[in-house]
């Protein structure tokens, strides 16, 4: 199937530290691709490369065949590329309902924005229960889901999650994974999820890459990789 | 005191303060989306506001422009110029050298450039007075007594508070104002345009000072220093906890009615300190700001 996305060695630096050197991916449409490794490998960096928030020193980032390396953040997210940013990044003083229209910002269909949220409202009922909270006030799994959720109502094609798993109990993580991947199924959106949790991650992927010191160390399916005793052991601690 | 004139007094000095506090609210508006948006203190505010009166005068009594176009003529130039010190130096600022103390900086020395101008053209070497276009002629509210240009100036300031804050409290611009006043990165990945935001809070402001300095200017004495006032406007945003709209409103109306009650009832002398001694009041208080909110810590 086509590539919706790919990164052709493309490094980033902080000042002069260099985060990601040459790194390489590609994510076909309608499949999930897992984006593994320690803390600090470059994980977060690579999204935010692509989301057009941090500035690729090297190398090109194609989607759907066009190059968008150097389109504004706001083009990007217009092109069908949404993130869900780390550490629980909602707007903390506004409604969740505000949070969800904002989310749509790009957007005019107003009849479609509102069934759109209706839909959140179906995919995540706790979101429903609570239009009118304060974001900041929710839970950091209510928080998680409504980023989520705040990314979907771009109606992206390609959906980047940043450890949706972080900070949060089993059970919760069991049901976001849920969510994403009935999102994934019915919607037939593409994902790239970035995750410390490898176990999680492998199970619901399609393929893999594990970066280490800003660099693809292994990449395989990630059936392969989930019973590959050597990259078991060398990267995903079990 | 005689309880009658007592009374007198409170009620004028709430009504004088409520006309010279909505101009330090209007300014404090001005000085605290910026802030919220941009994370710059505006040194320049004061300069940005005199220099709109003096545009003003000078289109009016020199160009000889109607006022009905010279008034929008100001405040379009004013919102462009606004726009174009964001976009032009402070982005170059911060992309140099991205140190906020660099962009105060900066705005102080766009506060020198306005004044220098204003100087070099010479209309600042003499005080002048704004051409006024309300007739005369007064109101009697109670027992206190308001001007038509006084009437006009509480109408006009109370007018465009209303049309801001529904701007930015409904509509899909002022949402994105209100997104990168929380959170820059979050706004920037659901496809706000940073920049254009930025740049046209800037200009906002700029507009918003200019229509504050076309009302108050009939009834001072133009001069370049005239800029000044805006310390009180910075007054009112700290009373309001400086990045609240409405507790900048809030401030702007206390410090004016603190003003004129204190000239009342105290001494003409005292009116320069008592809004500094509402601030320390206030700071000592309520440390932050009346609409400050709560100190946030952070969950992990
Ligand atoms: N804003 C930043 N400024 C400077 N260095 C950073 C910044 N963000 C990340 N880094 C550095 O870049 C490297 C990669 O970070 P990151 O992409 O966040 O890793 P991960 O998401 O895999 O934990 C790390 O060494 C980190 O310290
Ligand atoms: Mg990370």
């Amino acid at each position: 199937m086509a590539d919706l996305i790919e990164l052709v060695e493309v490094s980033a630096s902080y000042g002069r530290i260099e985060a990601l050197s040459g790194v390489s991916l590609k994510v076909s449409e309608g499949k999930v691709v897992a984006l593994l490794g320690a803390n600090g490998a470059g994980k977060s960096t690579t999204l935010n490369v692509i989301s057009g928030i941090v500035p690729a020193t090297k190398g090109d980032i194609r989607f759907r065949g066009k190059s968008i390396r150097r389109l504004g953040s706001d083009k990007i997210v217009g092109a069908g590329i949404s993130q869900v940013p780390e550490g629980r990044e909602v707007f903390r003083d506004m409604s969740v309902h505000e949070n969800l229209l904002i989310g749509a910002q790009l957007r005019n269909d107003r009849a479609g924005i509102e069934r759109d949220i209706e839909i959140m409202a179906g995919h995540f009922p706790v979101l429903s229960k609570r239009f009118k909270q304060m974001a900041g006030t929710m839970s950091g799994g209510e928080q998680q889901m409504l980023l989520i959720a705040r990314a979907l109502m771009a109606r992206p094609k390609l959906l980047m999650l940043d450890e949706p798993s972080l900070g949060l109990s089993p059970l919760l993580v069991q049901q976001i994974f849920d969510i994403i991947v009935k999102l994934h199924r019915e919607e037939k959106l593409t994902l790239l999820i970035v995750e410390q949790n490898a176990a999680v991650a492998l199970a619901v992927s399609d393929y893999a890459y594990i970066l280490e010191n800003g660099e693809i160390a292994v990449e395989g399916r990630s059936a392969d990789l989930a019973h590959d005793d050597s990259v078991r052991n060398a990267y995903l601690g079990t | 005191m005689e309880l009658e004139v007592l009374s007198l007094f409170l009620q004028q000095g709430i009504a004088s303060g409520l006309v010279t506090g909505s101009i330090y609210a209007l300014l404090a508006l001005a000085i605290v989306i910026v802030f919220r948006t941009t994370d710059v203190a505006n040194f320049a505010e004061g300069e940005v506001y005199m220099a709109s009166a003096y545009l003003a005068f000078f289109l009016i009594a020199i160009v000889s422009m109607p006022f009905w176009i010279a008034v929008p003529a100001t405040v379009f130039a004013v919102l462009i110029g606004a726009s174009l010190f964001q976009r032009v130096v402070l982005t170059q600022v911060a992309a140099a050298k991205g140190v906020s103390v660099n962009l105060v900086i900066a705005t102080l020395g766009l506060s020198y450039v306005l004044k220098g101008i204003v100087r070099a053209t010479g209309f600042g070497d003499t005080p002048r007075s704004f051409p006024s276009v309300m007739g005369e002629g007064s109101v009697t509210l109670g027992s206190a007594s308001l001007t038509y240009l006084d009437l006009t100036i509480l109408g006009a300031a109370l007018a465009i508070m209303a049309v801001f804050f529904w701007m930015f409290n409904y509509t899909k611009i002022g949402r994105a104002m209100r997104a990168v006043g929380m959170n820059r990165r979050a706004s920037q990945l659901v496809g706000i345009n940073l920049g254009h935001v930025q740049m046209l809070v800037w200009g906002l402001s700029g507009a918003i000072s200019a229509v504050a300095a076309i009302l108050i200017a009939p009834k001072l004495l133009m001069t370049a220093d005239m800029g000044v006032v805006v310390t009180l406007a910075f007054a009112a945003a700290i009373i309001g906890g400086f990045t609240s709209l409405p507790g900048a409103v809030v401030g702007g109306f206390i410090i004016g009615i603190t003003e004129n009650l204190v000239g009342l009832f105290v001494s003409s002398r005292a009116i320069n300190v008592a809004p500094f001694v509402v601030i320390m009041l206030v700071l000592i208080f309520m440390p932050q700001g009346l609409f400050g909110g709560k100190v946030r810590v952070r969950k992990v």
